[in-house]
């Protein structure tokens, strides 16, 4: 399961970043962080081929030593980062798509809601327990 | 080989290498002047053969990567230019020989060496010598550059002949076994006969030759060299051999598809117009040497590939395949531990070439794959050199946050720990590099606009290290700029454990060196905008406060009309009420005087955990010449609103702007201009204030009471006295006025006015005679005037209905009537005999009249009255005033005639005075204090 989860928004700011509780939250900032670099490389990659109808998942983005980034981008450029650690082979590039789903789908519900603010960080208690239920359950 | 020269690229592959030493002592700057020029000779051409040879400099390589200059020639020192000085003959031996030694450590590679001496004199300056210039001085060298090119030129001689002797081998002879240091002991005892050993010998030999033929400047050679090599090699599996032949390919592909380089701007490449030009030529006279010369392809089982010519397209690598064959290369390379450095190399030049082709996710895989090639045990500065590599090619490709992250890393590997001296400024000077990688500016103009959108954890750790980075480098001017910006910029994202931390340290750092408001200028330019401090305390409105009643200056009526005409030809328009969005820009329709105090309220309140001193608060205006007074605050934690009173003093006359106020919190002043502010309330800024007037002082000689019982009557007076009389009694009054302003006090006009008018006032109730008080006009300030006002009351107290009622109802009795005032204690006992029904303490039976009036001094001076302006002061007088006689009892007795009655009253004096009694009939009765008489007089009966 993931060991960090992050929404970041269209002007590429965190909306939301979450990582288990027993590692360094601040490395997790930076992975996230860098790894908007790839993701905005591939999306002005896929923009120039297929605007209509792309893959909202982006893939892998990059494995570091310990971790694997996947990203995936909304409609409205919004992004999905989640690190899993790289020694979890268990985890296939579908279950990955499923996650990412499963995000989307919460994000969406959180879009709904008219009391929130676009923009806004995200501090939707329904939200947050969709993404503890994808996270790596801190021991 | 164990240091990569991260600059290269892959054009480098067509250079030759030459070094630039100094021998002996050469002071540095001239050394470096003279390098310059050197090295400004980065390409010649050659006349003979149209060919252009381009030349690498270097004043430091190490000898060991000397070794593989057989591996790649462009690794290899061809050529070695020393430096020297010398100023006399004697030392000319000793030179010399230095300068041998210095071609020994080269020895084996050089094809040709140069010695320039400077300040040399004499006889041997005089010889004639090929491989030493002789020069007076560093500034007298003007053809030192034409030396360069000779010896260039010698260069690509030997150059050309190595070419043409190793393509030009003959058949049978044995063709010797290249191979780089590590390789050696690994060929001991093999058997040098077997056709794998010799296809080994012809595929290195052919890869060399390729080399060779790409630094003389003949690209198509090349490209079939490296051809045949890569097939020779990859049949014996060599695979080191084979990377460098494939490298060698792309090299040659890439010079030909990209003449412009790869290196950017640190590329020695001139981006001439000849150069150009010869992109497309270059080739052309490398085939025709090979039409000239073919013994150079036909000999030696290496056949000439003769359709170089038409196979042109075919030999050069297309760009997508240079990068699979840069791939193959490097993991080729990588099957070798001590290739490290050459596998990082290519890495570098084969992202050099993605980022020109602009595959940026392509070359983060090589970048990532460059990060992890274990160079052995680094040190440190090569670790710092390795990361900021990896950050500049980061950059390169546009991955902005992944080249600020490794920028990052390579700053806190200067100051390891493990380092003996931490390098806090090129650590400083690095972090301040990331900043645009973080999308972090360090203006806070840039976040004053809404709520800030960023990565706050990751932004605020750099900010930390910088502050940490300037404090080391000892320049705690930076780090309370540093730390003002971390604490007003990321306030709502700090805990409140380190809100404390964070302040507690900026206090440490203002202690040294206080924050100011002066734009900070780094030496390489960059300039560190102030950083004012809004948020502490957060201002959430601002109001200029109108002047105290008694101070407001008033417009003469007169002049009112003129005024209003200017403004606007209509009575009203409707246009203004859109206006109404620039409130802030809104004149107040109230005045300040110049010279009085003026109050700006402001209303507050603190964010921070604990509370907040906040020191030296005053207002910053424009306009008009403004004596702030500060005011020092105490702010409770997180406190709600809290008015804060701002003060100061207009000195001249005009339209005064509030534009924001200044403070000094922490020990950093901060000017806070109130456009910058979001969210704050105003009412207007600009209000204007009017010439100095005279103020007034004003004191009694009765005793002041509390102010007006009615204050809805709007004009209420500033003060008032309040005075007991009994009826018909007088008072004198007397009013001294002391002008305390510093303008001359040159007319006052005094009215009256009264403010309970239900009462029949018999007379005057306030006289003055002001000619006194008008003489000693002008008054100059600090003198007083006395004004003498006589009080007199005279009010009706007969009538009272309550009274008549009283009568009729008793009309029949024989008894008197008593008629007692309720509040007065002496007659209280009589009320036990009053008929019932008339209760002591009903209110109608208060006989006190109140009298009130409002007394107003119309006074004006010096410029301000010039200007038409006057000030009010106004005095309410408050007299209770008390029946000074009461009749206490009413009887009538029968008179002589039943046409008429005796009436008997008793008439009781209630003052401490004398007084007479007059009635119609004159018979004036005096009463002493508290005296009752009874007096008679005859009525008819009715």
């Amino acid at each position: 399961m993931a060991v960090c989860i992050a929404v970041v928004a269209k002007e590429n700011y965190p909306l939301y970043i979450r990582s288990v509780p027993s590692e360094n939250e601040l490395k997790f900032h930076y992975t996230v962080h860098t790894s908007l670099d790839v993701v905005e490389e591939k999306v002005s990659a896929v923009g120039k081929v297929l605007v209509d109808q792309r893959e909202l998942y982006l893939g892998l983005l990059y494995p570091t030593e310990d971790y694997k980034v996947y990203g995936y981008v909304t409609n409205s450029k919004v992004k999905f980062v989640i690190v899993v650690e790289s020694s979890n082979t268990s985890l296939r590039d579908n279950e990955i798509r499923s996650m990412f789903r499963k995000l989307h789908n919460s994000f969406t519900d959180v879009m709904c809601n008219p009391f929130y603010n676009p923009g806004d960080l995200i501090q939707s208690k329904a939200f947050d327990s969709v993404v503890s239920s994808m996270m790596v359950q801190a021991c | 080989m164990s240091i990569p020269d991260y600059m290269q690229c892959a054009e480098d592959h067509q250079t030759v290498l030459v070094v630039v030493q100094p021998v002996g002592i050469v002071p540095e700057e001239e050394f470096f002047r003279i390098y310059k020029r050197i090295a400004s000779i980065n390409q010649v051409s050659i006349r003979d053969s149209q060919r252009l040879l381009y030349i690498r400099y270097r004043h430091h390589y190490p000898p060991e990567n000397n070794e593989w200059g057989d591996f790649q020639t462009h690794r290899k020192v061809v050529g070695l230019i020393a430096v020297t000085t010398c100023n006399s003959a004697k030392e000319w031996p000793q030179t010399s020989e230095r300068f041998h030694g210095q071609k020994e450590v080269f020895g084996p590679t050089l094809y040709d060496s140069r010695l320039l001496v400077f300040g040399l004199q004499g006889e041997i300056a005089e010889q004639a010598r090929t491989d030493v210039a002789f020069y007076s001085s560093y500034d007298k060298c003007e053809d030192v550059e034409k030396r360069v090119e000779d010896f260039v030129e010698s260069i690509f001689i030997v150059l050309e002949s190595k070419r043409l002797d190793r393509a030009t081998d003959k058949s049978g002879d044995k063709i010797p076994l290249l191979c780089v240091p590590f390789e050696k002991k690994d060929f001991v005892g093999l058997d040098t006969d077997s056709r794998h050993y010799k296809k080994r010998c012809q595929g290195r030999m052919r890869k060399h030759v390729g080399d060779l033929c790409l630094q003389a400047g003949m690209l198509q050679d090349a490209l079939v060299h490296y051809h045949m090599a890569v097939e020779l090699l990859r049949s014996v599996n060599d695979f080191l051999w084979l990377g460098a032949a494939l490298e060698g390919l792309c090299s040659a592909s890439v010079i030909y598809h990209y003449p412009g380089g790869t290196a950017g701007k640190s590329g020695g490449r001139k981006p001439s117009v000849s150069q150009a030009a010869d992109a497309g030529k270059r080739h052309r006279p490398g085939a025709q040497e090979v039409l000239i010369d073919p013994g150079a392809l036909t000999t030696n089982g290496i056949s000439a590939d003769t359709s170089s010519e038409i196979g042109r397209a075919k030999n050069c690598l297309s760009p997508e395949d240079i990068i699979e064959k840069y791939k193959e290369a490097i993991s080729y390379y990588g099957k070798y531990k001590n290739a490290g450095v050459i596998e990082l190399e290519a890495c570098v030049k084969a992202v050099r070439v993605l980022a020109i082709q602009k595959r940026a996710m392509e070359a983060s895989e090589f970048l990532q794959n460059a990060v992890y090639i274990n160079l052995g045990q680094l040190s440190e500065e090569e670790k710092i050199q390795r990361y900021s590599i990896l950050s500049e090619l980061y950059d390169l490709i546009g991955f902005h946050r992944k080249s600020a992250f490794f920028k990052r890393v390579a700053a806190m590997q200067c100051v390891a720990p493990t380092i003996a001296e931490p390098g806090w400024r090129a650590c400083y000077k690095l972090l301040l590099e990331t900043l645009p990688g973080y999308s972090l500016s360090l203006d806070p103009k840039d976040f004053c606009k809404g709520t800030h959108r960023g990565w706050a954890a990751v932004q605020m750790r750099l900010l930390h290290e910088l502050v940490y980075a300037s404090r080391r480098m000892g320049n705690p001017g930076l780090s309370v700029r540093h730390l003002s910006f971390l604490l007003q910029t990321m306030l709502d994202f700090l805990s409140d454990q380190e809100k404390k931390e964070v302040t507690q340290s900026l206090e440490n750092y203002t202690s040294k060196c206080p924050g100011g408001m002066e734009v900070i200028a780094l030496p390489d330019g960059l300039k560190l905008p102030p950083v004012p401090f809004t948020k502490l305390p957060i201002v959430k409105s601002v109001k200029l406060l109108n002047l105290p009643v008694s101070l407001r200056p008033r417009k003469l009526k007169g002049l009112l009309g003129q005024n209003m005409a200017t403004k606007s030809p209509f009575i009203y328009s409707p246009i203004i009420i859109h206006n109404r969005g620039e409130e802030r820009c809104k004149k107040i329709d109230f005045q300040w005087v110049q010279g009085d105090v003026c109050e700006v309220q402001l209303m507050v309140y603190n964010p921070m955990p604990f509370e907040l001193r906040v020191e030296n608060m005053g207002l910053l205006t424009s306009g008009v010449e403004f004596e702030s007074l500060p005011a020092a605050l105490s702010l409770p934690a997180e406190s709600g609103l809290y008015p804060v009173t701002l003060v100061g003093v207009p000195r001249t006359a005009g339209n005064i702007t509030v534009n924001g106020y200044h403070t000094s919190v922490f020990g950093v002043m901060s000017d806070c201009m109130l456009d910058g502010l979001p969210g704050v309330k105003t009412s207007g800024c600009v209000v204007e204030v009017v010439p100095a007037l005279p103020r007034l002082q004003l004191s009694t000689s009765l005793p002041r009471s509390a102010n007006s019982r009615q204050p809805s009557s709007g004009e209420e007076p500033s003060s008032s006295v309040s005075v007991q009389l009994f009826n018909g009694e007088s008072q004198q009054l007397l009013v001294t006025l002391e002008n305390i302003a510093s303008e001359p006090l040159e007319t006052l006009e005094v009215t009256s006015k009264m403010v309970n008018t239900k009462e029949k006032v018999f007379g005057e109730f306030l006289t003055w005679d002001l000619d006194g008080a008008l003489s000693q006009l002008p008054l100059k300030p600090g003198q007083t005037v006395v004004l003498t006002v006589n009080i007199k009351v005279k009010l009706d107290f007969s009538g009272q209905e309550n009274l008549f009622q009283d009568l009729n109802d008793d009309g029949i009795s024989v008894t008197g009537l008593p008629i007692s005032s309720p509040l007065r204690q002496v007659l209280k006992p009589r009320a036990e005999n009053k008929p019932m029904g008339t209760e002591s303490g009903k209110p109608e039976y208060n006989q006190v009249k109140m009298l009130e009036a409002v007394l107003h001094f119309k006074y004006s001076g010096g410029q301000g009255q010039v200007e038409g302006y006057y000030r009010e002061l106004s005095l309410g007088v408050h007299v209770d005033v008390e029946p000074s006689v009461f009749f206490t009892r009413v009887s009538t007795l029968p008179a002589t005639s039943t046409r008429q009655c005796h009436l008997l009253l008793d008439v009781f004096n209630a003052t401490e005075h004398e007084l007479t009694v007059s009635a119609r009939n004159n018979q004036d009765v005096v009463l002493h204090a508290s005296e009752c008489q009874r007096r008679g007089g005859e009525r008819e009966a009715m």
